[in-house]
């Protein structure tokens, strides 16, 4: 029996990677193939805190961590692993659900549950089947860790002691899914599970304050570097019950961290000794958890389905009928409609109300924040700050505010059906995700405008009135920048639909991943080309006027060219792409 | 009210609806019939102005497609197979976006009675995600509906349905052709062209076998046999197979 379910997991292997092989005939995906390995040889060539080589390597690295001789750190690493082992070991049995089942996809339920296998023998292809992604998750880790100087060992011993630290996590997994399906069909709840071990968490945290008080080393004092430190906190860490308690994650970690092959021998065994041990606990289990698998089969394909329609939502929650954002007066501008709409989609955060409560939070809170710091720098701070959120919203909020075309491109049939035209259905869609931009780039230059107070004398002319005459200046060229920024990802989801598409199976190897990258670089791409004439001209503007009538009235100038050239820049995107929209047939893109 | 002529739609090299012609009056229910692969989809597509004819020319209530697509989009309504919807938006604030595009100003006044009409009202409130896929299936048809739409082109309309639902939606097709509406209407459900379809347009590999009136169809086909059925006449008219 187990032979039919190996041949399972080895035909599907095999053909797996025969169509991704076959697959890289068509242009997309080689394309996307090439750049994911350039990106992963770049990744994987680059040198991680120094020369890769044996022990030696306390020399320079980019971080502090780094600068810590191995013979200190290796014992480290081992301590906060261990502990970060615990961490996960304890979520795994405070996390799931009634009954967390095992994971097994919907054909596996449909085929292997019906069929004359025994329980046991289930779980035995689980855990063969989770071995290849282990497998490979170990290479990669390996591959990953390769530049780490500090680590001894070589590429076999960090190969196989990842794959030990993988393995048992998968085992514990699977063994506490099981334990705990068993314990809610014994009449255990799910908040009486979570109550005890909490419980049981508390008693010992008290147990670990009370060893680290009374045993503890005195925590150094003074200016100590990096390597004392560290050293301190682990030492804390580990002491006491604590001490116990992170005695298998170590012994885990141990083959992994092994300085070289003798040591690697040495710790292997009790690695391995726990590795059988957690395999004879999941293997003894006679548990019922078909019911529970199914359920999570069910749930994850529903999952898989909504982020391929894109929704992107991580929870299972079914969603929730909301409030609506405005109301929807008819007859009115139709793309307003799809303002409406897509408002709907997103979370019931972004809603004009919360807006408006968080720009008088900020505008009542910097000005009393800034005061009361004085005179330490945190007007400057605080600017820094919402200058780095307004520029992370910018580059990357397109990509995660999708409640556009890309989200409703699997409905082009309906849309295409109104009675409108192509570029007015592009600019409803693309409404939503511009006001969710434009607001929280406003709220951040808020901020800027109200903390900044420059106090040098080479800053003079950034007076009151023109730092407000900037911020508005700039809060007017928000909305047309978000849109020209949002305008290219629907436009590449519009002329490339087959790509887009490929871009929304989840995982899918490493071409998907090229693709993904060659989406963001095209993106920085265009709009830095589409931003150039807008800096050019702005600052020629400026230059040329700000003799004559000063630099507040020079940037509004400069403020209304940007305006003009950013409108005709959108405006050509829309009625372009809404005439692409218009001819577009998704069925004939999608054919393979 | 619907006047295709000489309808042509290729993908690539292959040719999916082939220099096809006809007409549908107000009041008449045209069954479009074919094989598997016939271009039934690709010409209901294509007169639902979704995807651009190749060549030749669709008018709607006397509007080009091509020419003025949204003045002619405001005249149909298009019910796909699979009912299109949108996760977050309710069955009412469905019915309230599509007025807002079709620019329906009494639309509460007309949504109520097609709610109830279709057996609705009830889930008016609720999500695509909590609804049945026969009650989703309704949502579609009360959206496509609301704007009073001349001409409808159905896409396998009973799919999904129960047979009361079934039942509903042959009369409610015909209650609309009764008033005025041109209909189009594709499905592999001869029973539903015989009771239902005032005229039938027969498809095989994207070209026209034969179009007409049932009974100019069966007398076409019948070769003087009486009683044949529709069934017979339909792997008459397409010798039985997709090729």
């Amino acid at each position: 029996m187990l032979g039919a379910l190996l041949y399972l997991r080895l035909t599907s292997l095999k053909n797996l990677v025969r169509s991704r092989l076959l697959r890289l005939r068509q242009p997309k995906y080689l394309l996307g193939a090439i750049v994911g390995l350039a990106y992963f040889y770049f990744i994987f060539s680059r040198p991680f805190g120094g020369a890769s080589g044996p022990v030696s390597a306390s020399a320079g690295g980019a971080l502090p961590i780094a600068s810590i001789p191995a013979v200190e750190l290796i014992p480290l690493l081992s301590v906060f692993g261990a502990f970060a082992l615990l961490l996960i070991a304890l979520f795994t049995w405070v996390a799931p659900s009634e009954k967390p089942g095992l994971a097994f996809n919907e054909a596996e339920v449909a085929f292997l549950f019906p069929a004359p296998i025994s329980r046991r023998r289930l779980i035995h292809f689980r855990l063969l089947g989770a071995q290849l992604q282990i497998l490979l998750s170990a290479i990669l880790f390996t591959l990953l860790s390769r530049g780490w100087s500090f680590l001894g060992g070589n590429i076999l011993t960090h190969t196989v002691g990842w794959w030990l630290i993988l393995t048992v996590i998968n085992l514990h997994f699977t063994g506490a899914a099981l334990t705990l399906t068993r314990l809610f069909d014994a009449g255990i709840s799910v908040s009486r599970r979570r109550l005890v071990i909490l419980v049981g968490v508390a008693l010992i945290i008290v147990a670990t304050a009370i060893s680290i008080w009374h045993y503890a080393p005195p925590f150094p004092s003074g200016n100590v570097g990096p390597g004392a430190f560290f050293g301190a906190v682990a030492r804390t860490i580990d002491t006491g019950l604590l001490h116990w308690l992170l005695l298998p994650g170590k012994l885990l970690l141990a083959p992994f961290l092994a300085a070289d092959v003798r040591a690697f021998f040495f710790a292997l065994g009790p690695a391995a000794l726990l590795l059988a041990a957690h395999y004879f606990w999941v293997s003894r289990l006679e548990v019922s958890f078909e019911e529970a698998s199914m359920a999570r089969a069910e749930k994850h394909a529903a999952r898989t389905a909504r982020f391929q329609s894109g929704d992107y939502r991580l929870g299972s929650a079914p969603a929730q009928a909301r409030r609506e954002p405005f109301r929807l007066r008819v007859p009115g501008r139709p793309e307003l409609a799809f303002l409406w709409k897509n408002l709907l989609g997103t979370r019931s955060l972004f809603h004009w109300r919360v807006w408006a409560v968080c720009a008088v939070v900020i505008a009542v809170g910097v000005p009393w924040i800034v005061r009361r710091g004085q005179p330490a720098p945190i007007g400057a701070i605080i600017a820094i700050v919402a200058a780095f959120v307004a520029a992370y919203t910018l580059l990357l909020g397109p990509q995660l505010a999708r409640q556009d075309l890309r989200s409703d491109l699997p409905n082009s049939d309906i849309l295409k059906t109104y009675p409108l035209a192509g570029w007015q259905i592009l600019l409803g869609e693309l409404l939503a995700p511009i006001a969710i931009l434009t607001g929280l780039l406003w709220l951040a230059l808020l901020a800027a405008v109200l903390a900044l107070e420059p106090r040098a004398p080479t800053l003079a002319w950034l007076t009151p009135g023109f730092r407000l005459t900037a911020g508005l200046c700039l809060a007017a060229t928000v909305p047309v920048l978000c849109a020209l920024q949002l305008l290219i990802p629907n436009a590449a989801t519009l002329l490339f639909p087959a790509w887009f598409q490929s871009t929304r199976t989840r995982g899918g190897g490493i071409e998907l991943m090229g693709q993904r990258l060659i989406f963001v670089m095209g993106q920085l791409f265009i709009i830095l080309l589409s931003l150039l004439p807008v800096v050019l001209g702005s600052a020629l503007v400026i230059f040329a006027s700000q003799w004559l009538i000063g630099l507040p009235a020079a940037v509004v100038l400069a403020t209304a060219l940007a305006l003009t050239i950013l409108a005709a820049e959108v405006a050509c995107g829309l009625w372009w792409l809404g005439d692409r929209f218009e001819k577009l047939d998704l069925a004939t893109e999608l054919r393979p | 009210m619907i006047d295709v002529s000489a309808l042509t739609k290729r993908y690539g090299d292959f040719t999916a609806v082939r220099d096809l012609s006809f007409t549908v009056q107000p009041g008449e229910v045209l069954g479009l019939v074919g094989p598997n692969g016939a271009g039934k989809t690709s010409t209901l597509r294509s007169l639902a102005g979704i995807i651009p004819a190749t060549s030749g020319s669709v008018r709607i209530g006397g509007i080009d497609l091509a020419a003025d697509p949204v003045a002619a989009k405001r005249q149909l309504a298009f019910f796909p197979d699979e009912p299109r919807l949108f996760d977050y938006l309710t069955v009412r604030q469905h019915l309230n976006f599509v007025a807002r595009i079709y620019g329906v100003a009494d639309h509460a006044a007309l949504a109520q009675p097609l709610l109830e009409e279709l057996e609705i009202a009830e889930k008016a409130d609720q999500l695509p995600g909590e609804l049945s896929r026969g009650m989703k299936q309704k949502l579609a048809i009360a959206c496509g509906l609301l704007h009073s739409p001349r001409v409808m082109f159905f896409d396998e309309p009973l799919t999904g349905l129960d047979p009361l639902g079934i039942r509903r939606m042959k009369d409610s097709i015909l209650r609309r052709a009764r008033e005025g509406a041109a209909i189009v209407l594709s499905s592999h459900l001869l029973h539903l062209l015989e009771e239902v379809c005032s005229h039938v347009l027969i498809l095989k590999k994207g070209g026209k076998i034969a179009h007409g009136t049932l009974a100019e169809i069966s007398a076409q086909f019948a070769h003087g046999e009486t009683g044949v059925s529709l069934e017979e006449i339909f792997i008459r008219a397409t010798g039985g197979s997709e090729n």
